[in-house]
């Protein structure tokens, strides 16, 4: 150890933070050795050496966010400290790599703006924040739940909501706790996926994807309001392999992203006229007799229906109207989809974010189906699948406290990754649609929502109509966060609760899109005071039982490792040819599954069959086609998108000081035409407003957007009040309830205005 | 646009007005008849403007403790060279000063004025770097030798006796001349370059700092020399003080030639 | 030719995430605002699309490096072996020269450390038979890693439009295009 370095262990151990500082403090426990900083520092050839395996200890993880990728890690670990980290290698998908979030998970548990302690507001949204111990925290929300559980002889004043900041498997520990202590009210649905969902069930019987690594098979490939380019980045690859097989790439969008920019042809879709699209195409390819008949004949049901239905009321020339793109675009690319063999459709999600999302998604499916691309490798309308989650829900799966009363009559899903069985009991918990969370929190009753819980959700980024949100927020008696940073979601909590990062629990992870299952080790301690989510149902348990025995039902020990030894089952193992979960330790495992879906032809269906014309979509209210279904009429001058940035997953990732360097502020991006008649120059600041709210933000003048449209991508970053959800309501998509328990939500069914300030 | 260098700004106007002034001494005293004029302070004033350069320059290194190691590189950084130039021009300078009677011995005048020139030129090199398109040239090198000449012979007048001020005032005279029409031409020269380029330019055009060292360094000494047909003692420190603002200006408005990549070069 | 590492960057399969910038920040840890690799987006008036065309450049690893002919310090060395352009931090007294001098921007000043620094094409992990980290990251091999002696590729170029010109200093870089798709505008 050279001078300097002992000086630095000196300051270190006083530790005012500079990033290797830091570092360095932490490994000062420990014996000093080089940290990444000190790569920099050679002393002399022999020394400068770094042997990778063997000087580190090496961990499996695996990234939790709600994305496509759920990549698999490999984590550099040394005296206790993430070193850096990797993608693991062993993963075809992921083939060594992440994306820019996922390297920015080196920083993240050290990250200076951590939530470190259990803290209390005095005053919500004060600001006035005050440390206490777990302690304090636990009892003052367990005296909370056993007042109100006597208040209204239920737990139904106690909500829940949590969607997607973190996947793992065991995570499902917080809807477990809720169901231990009784029937409680939970915030059910997702704003992600939920009209698709719907659609692909009443077309297919499930939502069922081929795998992504198989697209290298097709030789047509249409990429439909999808962009992973910034969203699934891994597909990328396979995308490009295609091509470079010759296969022809077409990518469907209001918006020229990034995707689109490697596509062979653009089309610049009218915003929510796709439905228009698909049909006319799907005419063309009926009256040129380019569809499969004998796929249609032995598969699937209702096609002579469709067939009169397109050839009654569906024109190309109608088609070429409503979406603007020219009718000889549309019979081109029909001709050419239909004849490649085998095509595909990627149906993005953000394509169905609409009043006509689940409508659109039908007719989109049907497309693939007709041209016998369903069941078929390199084929497929490819959209999502959940075949590789057949967990045991242990964590999940709880029983409900001696003599819990709850509500009645409430049945259905509850969200799109509802493990939790067909419960038949004389009660229920009550169900409220996630997707307006708002308009819940305000209407509920008898009992109200007293107690709000939060978890794995930043409701005030991510939710809609941000204006009602602060209202809503005013209502509840106790508002508790379990976060691992001070969004604007903690700022309206009363308690936040310290949670790991994913360095510093256990847990499993599986994709919904590509086969490919990961085991997440602890790889580090957790920092400060964090618990895991399933340690801190715990924590709760324990106090609850001691106020009250039997108030809840959850363990009051948990080993975070066994309970993720839980979630394993023999058809688990079979499925990805593993003997053990241990055999995770060695990298990622593929599920030993057909590539294609649907390549039994088995559909799930009521009939059994692809269904063109679904009785049971018609008896939920919809049509029972394909059909065309209109847009939502516009309510200002612009469409307004808000669509996902690469930089960050929803509200993650773009608070890390290394994310700064790279995306140090949010803009709005409009077209030059639309900018001048408004007498906006680029990089001036303007106003964002409509009926919900306003933002005020940068712009860049781009023709990326089309000129009836203002784009600016959902985000939170600290110490900015950017939030796109105070222009965007929470009005209904079509579908969703069927699956998900609620229907979706129109994010991108959006107006606004604009005006320089 | 970078840093503005202060560091950088003093030690080279300092280092430069020091080689101007023993570069003019060396001529007054040996090329020139008549009386020497006050040659000791002179070169006590060039060693002391050199310690305070140097002194300065160290302000500028992330490690100044390691200062004496940037001889290292002789073979090929202009830098090294630079630091031994002017390492030796200052032991020059102090023996000069040392040795001075009257006047300091003819041929250690004229090898200080040469090492101080030479060391100029290795300054120059030092600052000219690929990096800065607008500087990579032979630019820097004319701005340095002009500043020697007009603070340089700015100062020397204070050194110089009656009978020669009116050589003196013609050197700063046809120095200011000379710059103000390249410092008057170089931005224009600059708009016609490449992106790059262009942008310095356009940095000095638009900026107030650019127009102030004109003015203040050039145009009112010119005038004042013009006007009153002596040299007042003010104006060499205006000369200085202009000399200053456009060494700032050199630092801080040149574009590194990175700040426009993925744009037209 | 003697060995000579190069990365190779495909505009045309780069998709400008910065997942290779922020690998190397994993890697190295650099401090806020200490950037090694950069992704830089092509300016409209070469690639017609804002913000869809990027080329992700770091130290080019050049043949006649300015970085190392400039050091005072002979803090910089070139490799024998592959080329590699070496910055020894230890050496390093915080001049600034290099930074002035290298026309590509690659090295940095550390305001903490107060020496400049740069990409070091992860030579450790070269010597440890891995691939840089940036080059292991990029999902959609965009960027990679060549040896100028056997490489062999017609369309690759130097001197791209966005990259600046310096024979003198040869950076061992190379480049292919970005493409455009056809376009099929709504008539507004
Ligand atoms: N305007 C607009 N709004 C949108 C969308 C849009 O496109 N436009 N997209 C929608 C979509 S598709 C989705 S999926 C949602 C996503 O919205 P959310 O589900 O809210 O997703 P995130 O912002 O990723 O994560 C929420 C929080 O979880 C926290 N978190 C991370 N890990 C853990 C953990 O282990 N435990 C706990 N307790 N918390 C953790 C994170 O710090 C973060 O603050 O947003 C929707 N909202
Ligand atoms: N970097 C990053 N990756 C992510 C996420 C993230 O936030 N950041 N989020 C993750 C999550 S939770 C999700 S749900 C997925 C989302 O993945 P995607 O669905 O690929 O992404 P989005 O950006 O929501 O929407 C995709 C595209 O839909 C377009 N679109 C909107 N309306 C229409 C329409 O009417 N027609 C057509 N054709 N296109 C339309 C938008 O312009 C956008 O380009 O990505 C996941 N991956
Ligand atoms: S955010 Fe997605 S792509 Fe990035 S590391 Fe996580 S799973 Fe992989
Ligand atoms: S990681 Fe690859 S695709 Fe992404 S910006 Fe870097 S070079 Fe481009
Ligand atoms: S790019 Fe710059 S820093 Fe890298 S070797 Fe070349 S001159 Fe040196
Ligand atoms: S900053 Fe350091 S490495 Fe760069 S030239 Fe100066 S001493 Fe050498
Ligand atoms: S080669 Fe290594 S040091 Fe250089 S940019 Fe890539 S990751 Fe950073
Ligand atoms: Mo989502």
């Amino acid at each position: 150890m050279d001078k300097r370095d002992a000086d630095s262990v000196k300051q270190a151990i006083g530790c005012p933070m500079s990033r290797r500082k830091f570092l360095r403090c932490l490994a000062a426990a420990g014996a000093l050795a080089a940290m990444p900083g000190g790569l920099l520092r050679p002393f002399g050839a022999e020394a400068e050496k770094i042997i990778y395996e063997g000087d580190y200890e090496i961990y499996r993880n695996a990234c939790p966010r709600n994305c496509y990728d759920t990549c698999a890690i490999k984590s550099y670990v040394k005296d206790g400290v993430l070193q850096f980290i990797e993608g693991a290698q062993e993963s075809t998908f992921t083939d060594g790599g992440l994306c820019v979030k996922g390297y920015a998970y080196t920083r993240r548990p050290y990250s200076p703006d951590r939530i470190k302690y259990p803290m209390i507001q005095d005053g919500r949204g004060s600001g006035n924040w005050r440390r206490i111990s777990w302690d304090e925290a636990m009892d003052m929300i367990a005296k909370k739940l056993v007042e109100i559980n006597e208040k209204d002889d239920s737990m139904l004043g106690l909500g829940l909501t949590k969607y997607s900041g973190n996947f793992g498997i065991t995570n499902y520990a917080v809807e477990g706790m809720m169901t231990s202590l009784g029937y409680t009210t939970r915030l059910v649905g997702t704003p992600c996926w939920p009209a698709g969902i719907d659609a692909q069930n009443y077309d297919l019987g499930d939502m069922w994807c081929n795998d992504p690594e198989d697209m290298v098979n097709s030789r047509y490939i249409i990429l439909w309001g999808a962009n992973p380019a910034w969203n699934s980045v891994h597909s990328m690859k396979y995308i490009y392999a295609a091509q470079d097989r010759g296969a022809k790439v077409v990518c469907i969008d209001p918006v020229f992203t990034q995707t689109a920019a490697k596509a062979d042809v653009y089309w610049q879709v009218d915003t929510s006229m796709d439905g228009a699209l698909a049909l006319g195409m799907a005419r063309h390819i009926l009256d040129k007799g380019l569809f499969d008949k004998a796929w249609v004949r032995a598969n699937s049901v209702g096609f002579d229906e469709f067939a009169d239905y397109l050839r009654n009321e569906i024109t190309v020339q109608w088609a070429a109207e409503k979406s603007g793109i020219p009718q000889q675009q549309i019979v081109e690319v029909a001709e050419e989809f239909a004849t490649a063999k085998p095509a595909t459709i990627w149906i993005g999600y953000g394509l169905q974010r609409h009043v006509n999302g689940g409508a659109t998604v039908r007719s989109i499916d049907a497309l693939a189906a007709m041209t016998g691309n369903v069941g078929k490798t390199g084929g497929g309308a490819r959209y999502g699948h959940l075949r590789t989650w057949g967990f045991n829900y242990h964590a999940l799966l709880q029983k409900r406290p001696e003599g819990a009363k709850g509500f009645v009559g409430g049945d259905g899903p509850k969200g799109d990754f509802d493990f939790s069985g067909d419960e038949k009991a004389e009660y229920t918990d009550r169900a409220l649609n996630i997707n307006k969370t708002a308009e819940m929190l305000l209407t509920a009753d008898d009992p109200p929502i007293r107690v709000l819980w939060i978890s794995c959700k930043n409701v005030l980024s991510q939710d809609f109509d941000r204006p009602k949100m602060l209202e809503a927020f005013k209502k509840p008696e106790l508002i508790v966060s379990v976060e691992q940073f001070f969004t604007q979601t903690v700022e309206l909590s009363d308690i936040v609760l310290p949670v790991t990062t994913l360095f510093e629990e256990y847990t499993i992870n599986a994709s919904y899109w590509h086969y490919w299952l990961s085991v997440n080790e602890q790889a580090i301690k957790p920092m400060y005071e964090a618990k895991s989510n399933t340690e801190i149902a715990a924590a709760l348990s324990a106090r609850m039982n001691k106020l009250k025995p039997g108030s809840c039902t959850f363990p009051t020990e948990v080993d975070t490792r066994q309970w993720m030894i839980k979630e394993f089952n023999q058809d688990i193992y079979d499925l990805f040819g593993i003997d053990s979960w241990e055999d995770l330790k060695n990298g990622p495992a593929k599920a030993k599954m057909h590539p294609a879906s649907w390549h039994d032809l088995e559909f799930g269906t009521p009939s059994k069959k692809y269904e063109f014309r679904s009785d049971l979509c018609a008896q939920h209210g919809h049509q029972a086609l394909p059909k065309f279904k209109a847009a939502r009429k516009p309510y200002d001058k612009l469409r307004l998108l808000t669509p996902h940035t690469k930089f960050g997953i929803h509200s993650q990732f773009i608070n890390i000081d290394w994310m700064e360097d790279f995306n140090k502020k949010p803009y709005c991006y409009l077209h030059p035409g639309a900018a001048r008649e408004r007498g906006i120059g680029d990089g001036d600041q303007v106003r964002v407003f409509n009926k919900v709210g306003e933002v005020e933000l940068e712009v860049k003048l781009t023709q990326n957007v089309p000129a009836d449209v203002v784009m600016m991508y959902e985000a939170w970053f600290k110490n900015n009040s950017f939030n796109c959800q105070n222009v965007v309501d929470d009005t209904s998509s079509d579908m969703g309830k069927y699956k998900t328990g609620a229907p979706g939500v129109a994010i991108h069914d959006q107006f606004a205005d604009v005006e320089k300030v | 646009m970078s840093e503005m260098e202060l560091p950088l700004v003093i030690f080279t106007v300092l280092s430069q007005t020091a080689v101007g002034l023993v570069a003019i001494s060396a001529i007054r005293q040996h090329a020139a008849d008549g009386p020497a004029g006050s040659v000791r302070p002179e070169w006590m004033t060039a060693a002391l403007l050199l310690i305070a350069g140097l002194v300065a320059s160290l302000f500028h290194l992330g490690h100044p403790l390691g200062a004496p190691l940037a001889i290292k590189h002789l073979g090929s950084a202009w830098l090294s060279r630079e630091a031994l130039g002017i390492g030796v021009f200052t032991a020059l300078v102090i023996v000069g000063f040392l040795s001075a009677r009257d006047r300091v011995n003819a041929g250690l005048s004229f090898a200080a004025a040469a090492v101080g020139l030479i060391a100029l030129f290795f300054t120059a090199m030092t600052y000219s770097p690929p990096g800065f398109p607008a500087l990579n040239n032979v630019m820097p090198f004319v701005f340095f030798l002009l500043t020697a000449a007009m603070v340089g012979a700015g100062f020397a007048s204070y050194f110089t006796s009656a009978e020669k001020m009116p050589m003196i005032t013609r050197i700063l005279a046809v120095s200011l001349i000379i710059g103000l029409v390249v410092y008057l031409v170089v931005p224009f020269l600059w708009l016609s370059g490449g992106t790059v380029m262009r942008q310095t330019g356009l940095n000095y055009i638009s900026s107030p700092l650019y127009w102030a060292r004109i003015i203040v360094g050039l145009v009112i000494p010119l005038m004042a020399i013009w006007r009153m047909r002596t040299l007042a003692a003010w104006v060499p420190v205006l000369v200085l003080a202009g000399e200053i603002m456009g060494r700032i200006a050199f630092f801080l408005l040149a574009v590194h030639a990175s700040a426009n990549m993925g744009g037209i070069y | 030719m003697k060995k000579q590492l190069a990365f190779y960057i495909d505009a045309k399969r780069c998709i400008g995430c910065f997942t290779c910038a922020m690998a190397c920040k994993n890697q190295y840890h650099q401090e806020s605002g200490v950037i090694w690799r950069d992704v830089y987006e092509l300016k409209e008036e070469i690639y017609p699309h804002r913000e869809r065309a990027f080329y992700s450049l770091a130290c080019n690893h050049c043949e006649n490096p300015t970085c190392l002919n400039v050091c005072p310090v002979v803090a910089y060395y070139k490799r024998e072996a592959d080329g590699v352009v070496v910055h020894e931090q230890d050496k390093c007294i915080g001049c600034g020269n290099c930074i002035r001098s290298c026309p590509y921007g690659a090295p940095r000043y550390n305001p903490v450390l107060k020496r400049a620094e740069k990409c070091s094409f992860c030579w450790q992990r070269l010597d440890d038979d891995r691939k840089p980290a940036c080059v292991l990251s990029c999902p959609t091999d965009a960027l990679q890693i060549v040896d100028l002696a056997e490489f062999d590729e017609a369309n690759a170029v130097q001197y791209p439009a966005g990259f600046p010109r310096y024979p003198s200093l040869n950076p061992s870089v190379r480049f292919r295009l970005p493409a455009m798709p056809k376009m099929i505008r709504r008539k507004l």
